[in-house]
């Protein structure tokens, strides 16, 4: 087992040990940063002596978000602060996040907090994967980040992709021109999407417990990608 | 299961018993024979039931152990419950063929019965397809189990194409449809409920099978995802294999935490195998016949591309074609100068000579079969599609074989467009009775042709995945 794998299993086997299913977003960007996917700089934290202590070694502007496995949709929780510039914003901000969720979703359980540099803007794209019982590893790829569920723009392949069938998914969308200048936005990485989406379908080959990865938004750049929000979901049975 | 064992028995079977036959008209057994009389089968036909001594003027077994012979494909035309009982003894028998319902999909005591089918397979050795099932049409055997009397389903002549499906009905259907349309049938199998042989046992049988050029799949579901990918992709790698996948809903019961899980339905996930498999995936009926059809035509080939020159002597058809070809991502270019100048030889001066070619009222046979013949010869166009209007007065009934001709030394497929009504109709049977595939409408014509093209682009990529592997391991 190389290296990638072996953080990966043990990640795993950790919290299927804990009786867990999910993994929250640092556990998953801890498995795709083994996994040599570029992610923003982050670390996990427990309150807001940490945070600033994680904080000092960061470029501003930081992104702070609640760590909590029974919050699907972060933001919508209010889970999220972004553009925070100083120290008092990180106390301001995990206060803020505190009181929204108490709100909004008393029942879950905060488990910590993400600390992370915020990523510049780019073309937002989505790389996902899910275990098909019949047919094994399947990664989607799909224009829109977030509004992924209304565009519906998306195309399916079947583990294992090699370059070729990469670009071919990239080809697929309707929205591939936003990645090749349409808009003017100019000619993004399609090397580091193809990457992405090869490295997600190995990290499923290679991790039978994942049932579901996902990364969303993967933000596109003229070079380079960054994975900015991630998840997935575990199987105790294989 | 199943993995790599020869079914070749089915489709040369030189002794078949009917478990079940019966005198009486009407019944499954009887169509069956009367199919196998008036098909031609030349092997051995030995019915099974303990209550007559002869049926139809064949001896008749009161057992299927009593035959005391090894029979190649034992039909089993009995209800469920008496299934299983009658094959206890069989062990002789290579291959059965249990046509009847009442197993797994007809619930719980169904399945149960399946099961036991199942592990009486294992046990025996013996093959079995279905149950649930109408089995084999084989115009190269002459093996016919299709219990539907021919004056209501015509079965197809012999051909090259091979039909695999999982619903009987739609067999039986797609099977009259392309009867009518001369469309040649190499084998047919409806496998219904797969219990023992499946989807991916006969693909790997289809792509060895000489007679077999051509695969058209109807699919529900797949049991082993990875060995259909194989088997698919080792036959798609001879022959083109095109599947249409029918019951899409459903989301399979997975949790759906993600995007992408609540996104991907069974659909995307088959479609995702189809093209992991190299094989054309079919949007519905309409694309699955006028696959089977623009495949299957005695002089279908394949084509190279989606480089399209289209013939007509109306030009709003053409013009209509040339709009569905950029629908579909297929290129009506423009004609070479020196092939523009040919053609104007032979045309009036007034012309306007382009693609579409519009040969006017003042259309004739030989106009149309040499401006194929000079648009096609060299290497311009992958495809032509011809739409020929029977208004003009130069038109006769020899247009079919003058154009088959040349589309024969063109080496190049030959769609025929033909929208019309009553006079028209006939006249097509002309095109198809020439070995040509006719459409009715511009857009399957089109269709047909993207069909083709897209082919085309899957055995592209399929070599250069191939010289990749080779520098790879070189």
């Amino acid at each position: 087992m190389d290296k990638a794998a072996t953080v990966t299993d043990t990640l795993i086997r950790e919290t299927l040990g804990a009786g867990r299913r999910t993994l929250t977003e640092p556990e998953t960007k801890t498995i795709l940063r083994a996994y040599a996917i570029p992610v923003p700089r982050f670390e996990a934290v427990k309150d807001r002596e940490t945070a600033t202590v994680a904080s000092a070694s960061f470029s501003y502007p930081l992104a702070l978000k609640v760590i909590s496995r029974e919050l699907t949709h972060k933001s919508e929780a209010g889970g999220v602060v972004l553009g925070i510039q100083n120290a008092k914003d990180i106390e301001d901000g995990l206060f803020e996040i505190m009181l929204n969720v108490a709100d909004d979703a008393p029942q879950a359980i905060i488990e910590g907090f993400l600390i992370e540099e915020m990523a510049p803007r780019g073309v937002e794209v989505i790389v996902g994967a899910l275990r098909d019982p019949v047919f094994g590893p399947a990664v989607m790829f799909g224009t829109g980040g977030l509004a992924v569920e209304i565009l519906k723009d998306v195309t399916f392949a079947l583990s294992p992709i090699d370059r070729e069938d990469a670009f071919e998914m990239m080809n697929e969308v309707k929205g591939f021109g936003l990645l090749t200048g349409a808009r003017g936005g100019g000619f993004k990485d399609l090397d580091a999407i193809a990457d992405v989406i090869m490295k997600v379908s190995r990290i499923m080959e290679e991790n039978v417990h994942i049932m579901e990865l996902e990364i969303n938004p993967l933000i596109v750049y003229r070079k380079g990608v960054l994975a900015v929000d991630a998840r997935a979901t575990l199987s105790v049975a294989v | 299961m199943g993995n790599g064992v020869d079914l070749s028995f089915f489709f040369k079977p030189e002794s078949i018993a009917i478990i079940g036959a019966t005198e009486a008209s009407g019944k499954i057994s009887g169509i069956i024979m009367d199919s196998l009389a008036s098909s031609g089968f030349q092997g051995r036909i030995y019915p099974v039931n303990p209550k007559y001594s002869s049926v139809k003027g064949y001896q008749c077994y009161p057992s299927i152990g009593a035959i005391g012979k090894v029979i190649d494909v034992a039909i089993v035309a009995l209800p469920a419950a008496a299934v299983l009982a009658a094959l206890e003894e069989a062990a002789h028998v290579r291959g059965a063929i249990v046509i009847g319902g009442g197993f797994s999909e007809a619930g719980q005591a169904g399945d149960a019965l399946e099961r036991e089918l199942k592990s009486l397979a294992a046990k025996t050795g013996m093959r079995i397809i279905g149950p649930n099932c109408m089995g084999i049409y084989d115009t190269v055997s002459r093996l016919d189990t299709f219990f539907i009397p021919s004056e209501r389903i015509k079965r197809p002549g012999p051909g090259h194409l091979s039909v695999l499906s999982q619903s009987g009905s739609f067999a039986v259907t797609a099977m009259d449809e392309l009867a009518s349309e001369s469309t040649g049938i190499a084998r047919v199998i409806s496998y219904g409920n797969s219990s023992d042989v499946n989807e991916s046992d006969f693909l790997e049988f289809l792509a060895d099978d000489e007679h077999t050029s051509a695969v058209a799949i109807y699919l529900e579901a797949v049991e082993d995802g990875q060995r259909f990918i194989k088997a698919a992709a080792r036959c798609a790698a001879k022959k083109p294999v095109m599947a249409l996948k029918a019951g899409r809903g459903g989301a399979g019961g997975r949790a759906t935490l993600s995007h992408t899980a609540s996104i991907a339905g069974h659909y995307e996930i088959y479609r995702a195998a189809f093209k992991k498999a190299g094989v054309i995936e079919l949007d519905g009926y309409e694309e699955f016949i006028a696959a089977c059809k623009v495949f299957g035509a005695r002089r279908a080939r394949p084509s190279c591309g989606a480089r399209v020159m289209i013939i007509t002597d109306g030009g709003g058809v053409g013009v209509a074609l040339a709009d569905e070809c950029a629908r579909y991502g297929l290129e009506p270019v423009p004609l070479k100068k020196e092939v523009e100048d040919g053609l104007r030889s032979m045309l009036p001066r007034y012309f306007a000579v382009g693609n579409p070619l519009d040969l006017t009222g003042s259309a004739t046979d030989e106009w149309f079969a040499s401006s194929l013949e000079k648009t096609m010869t060299g290497d311009d166009y992958d495809v032509a599609i011809i739409a020929a209007l029977w208004g003009p007065p130069g038109l006769t009934d020899a247009l079919a074989t003058g154009v088959a001709a040349r589309a024969g030394e063109s080496g190049k497929p030959v769609i025929i467009c033909s929208p019309g009504g009553e006079y028209t109709r006939d006249k097509s049977r002309l095109f198809t009775g020439a070995g040509l595939p006719v459409f009715s409408t511009p857009e399957s014509a089109v269709r047909a042709a993207s069909i083709l093209a897209k082919n085309a682009m899957l055995g592209e990529k399929r070599e250069r995945k191939l010289t990749r592997k080779q520098a790879h391991n070189g």
